[in-house]
């Protein structure tokens, strides 16, 4: 197999696994400000990646080029190439609708549709597939099943979906996202609004989403990194400063900004 | 190394870190006065030895219950969590010298001074010697962070099992020659014997210590050198 490594010195030599996605020499400006200064990093298959650093570092901004979601707002530009399966997204020929379709995202604060809970997840499929309602029943339960969300919603599914707790409503998104059958799913702080318990629920969750989505967490919570994901990459100041296994990460990471931010001795 | 912005946690972190050198002052004193009271029939000596063993396993329970809650309360990273771990587990080998160094001072009354002359207590006292080096030593290089020093001070441990299997020939040779040698050697031999073993928990604290400075960890293997097993006569 070929080694799916970037050249760049602090990224670790023992992610050797099969890319999902490629960033190479990604520059990312706000207006003329650069946020993103020349990224490389390889986000391995079937696997979580967390992406740590203090605010303003560049984490979110990363996962919102991942999707291409920045361009809905002016004079934010990309430059580089960001790879999906060996084909760069950031090439204008690129259709958005089938990106974030293969590409989901699930925000810090929960967003679901102001409609019932079963509409929340067959409107966004209804907008990629044309299936029948005995189909679509089955996709709602499967989703709501993969999200760890069925056993609790079943007997209300037409409720609002804004009835429910934020941890729940949480899960709704996930399954929302899910239901259209993804292959990456980006998460920007999803549990940081929600209590411990619901944040044990979305962990485990992301737990057994690994086995078959891609997926990568921008969080704040380093436990949580530490928890959840298989590599780590520690962004500072637009900078991709260390990139490495997790646990290498958080017991003995090379760079010292990184050990300086984790062990909370910053600035 | 930067304070960190939280600073009682500083505090945390170096109160733990003062209680590894007690414990290891503590070792070096227990170590070097059990040997003493042993080839001087010192009784006194030896008795506060025995009593010094309850302040150590009292010290490494505070250690134990400091590091526990600071793991609850912090959640340590990185050199920090090798710090807070290896801690626990040097203390768990300083504790055990302070047993094995009590266990020596308990047997200073069976071997007597009547029995044991000077030549036969003449190569536990260099071994003894050896040992209370290393022991002062790991600690020291520990605490000022001296890596290579902690390695080199591993290897060393080989001089102790040499050591070892010349003092069990010895023994063995002074009890064939007189049997009524036998008592204070058996005493001896065991008194040897956890000397060899004292310096086993030096290698350990050594290899924590390395792995809490670096991050990585000492290879596997290191020379060893106790040949007594082999040499011991078929009975």
């Amino acid at each position: 197999m070929k080694p799916m490594l970037s050249t760049d010195l602090n990224v670790a030599d023992t992610i050797v696994e099969k890319a999902k996605i490629e960033v190479k020499n990604l520059n990312f400006y706000y207006g003329q400000s650069k946020a993103l200064k020349d990224i490389n990093l390889s986000l391995p298959e079937r696997s979580v990646t967390a992406f740590i650093g203090p605010s303003g570092c560049g984490k979110s901004t990363l996962l919102r080029v991942l999707n291409r979601i920045y361009e809905l707002y002016p004079k934010q530009s990309a430059e580089g190439q960001v790879l999906l399966d060996g084909k760069n997204i950031l090439d204008r020929s690129q259709d958005l609708n089938l990106l974030r379709t293969k590409i989901g995202m699930v925000f810090q604060k929960p967003t679901p549709f102001p409609m019932s809970i079963y509409e929340n997840i067959a409107f966004g499929v209804r907008l990629y597939e044309k299936i029948s309602k005995a189909e679509m029943d089955s996709r709602v339960e499967s989703a709501l099943k993969r999200a760890a969300l069925w056993n609790e919603v079943k007997d209300k599914l037409n409720a609002s979906g804004q009835s429910l707790s934020g941890g729940q409503q949480q899960r709704l998104c996930i399954a929302r996202t899910v239901a259209v059958k993804p292959e990456v799913i980006l998460l920007d702080e999803p549990a940081s609004a929600l209590d411990p318990l619901s944040t044990a629920k979305i962990e485990e969750l992301i737990d057994e989403l690994q086995a078959d989505y891609t997926i990568v967490i921008v969080t704040h919570n380093m436990q949580q990194a530490a928890r959840v994901s298989r590599q780590t990459a520690f962004m500072y100041l637009g900078e991709l400063v260390e990139f490495d296994r997790t646990e290498k990460i958080f017991t003995s990471p090379r760079e010292k900004r990184t050990q300086d931010y984790i062990t909370g001795r910053f600035g | 190394m930067a304070e960190h912005t939280v600073a009682s946690f500083d505090e945390d972190l170096r109160q733990i870190s003062r209680l590894i050198n007690d414990m290891g002052d503590l070792a070096g004193s227990m170590v070097g006065g059990s040997t003493r009271a042993l080839l001087e029939s010192d009784n006194a000596l030896a008795q506060r030895v025995v009593s010094d063993d309850a302040i150590m396993d009292a010290r490494q329970r505070e250690l134990d219950d400091r590091a526990i809650t600071l793991i609850a309360k912090r959640q340590p990273m990185a050199d920090d969590l090798r710090h807070v771990v290896g801690s626990i587990r040097m203390a768990g080998d300083l504790e055990r010298i302070g047993d094995l160094a009590k266990n020596i001072a308990k047997r200073v009354g069976s071997v007597g001074v009547s029995t044991a002359p000077r030549d036969l207590t003449h190569s536990i006292d260099s071994m003894a010697q050896l040992v209370l080096i290393q022991v002062q030593g790991v600690i020291q290089e520990y605490t000022v962070g001296d890596a290579t020093a902690l390695a080199k001070l591993r290897n060393d441990d080989e001089r102790i099992d040499v050591k070892y299997t010349s003092v069990f020939r010895e023994l063995l040779t002074y009890m064939m020659e007189d049997p009524r040698n036998i008592t204070a050697c058996t005493h001896l031999l065991f008194c040897a014997k956890n000397l060899e073993r004292i310096g086993d928990h030096v290698t350990n604290i050594a290899e924590n210590a390395y792995y809490v400075l670096t991050g990585t960890q000492l290879p596997a293997n290191r020379p060893k050198q106790d040949e007594t097993a082999m040499s011991a006569p078929a009975a």
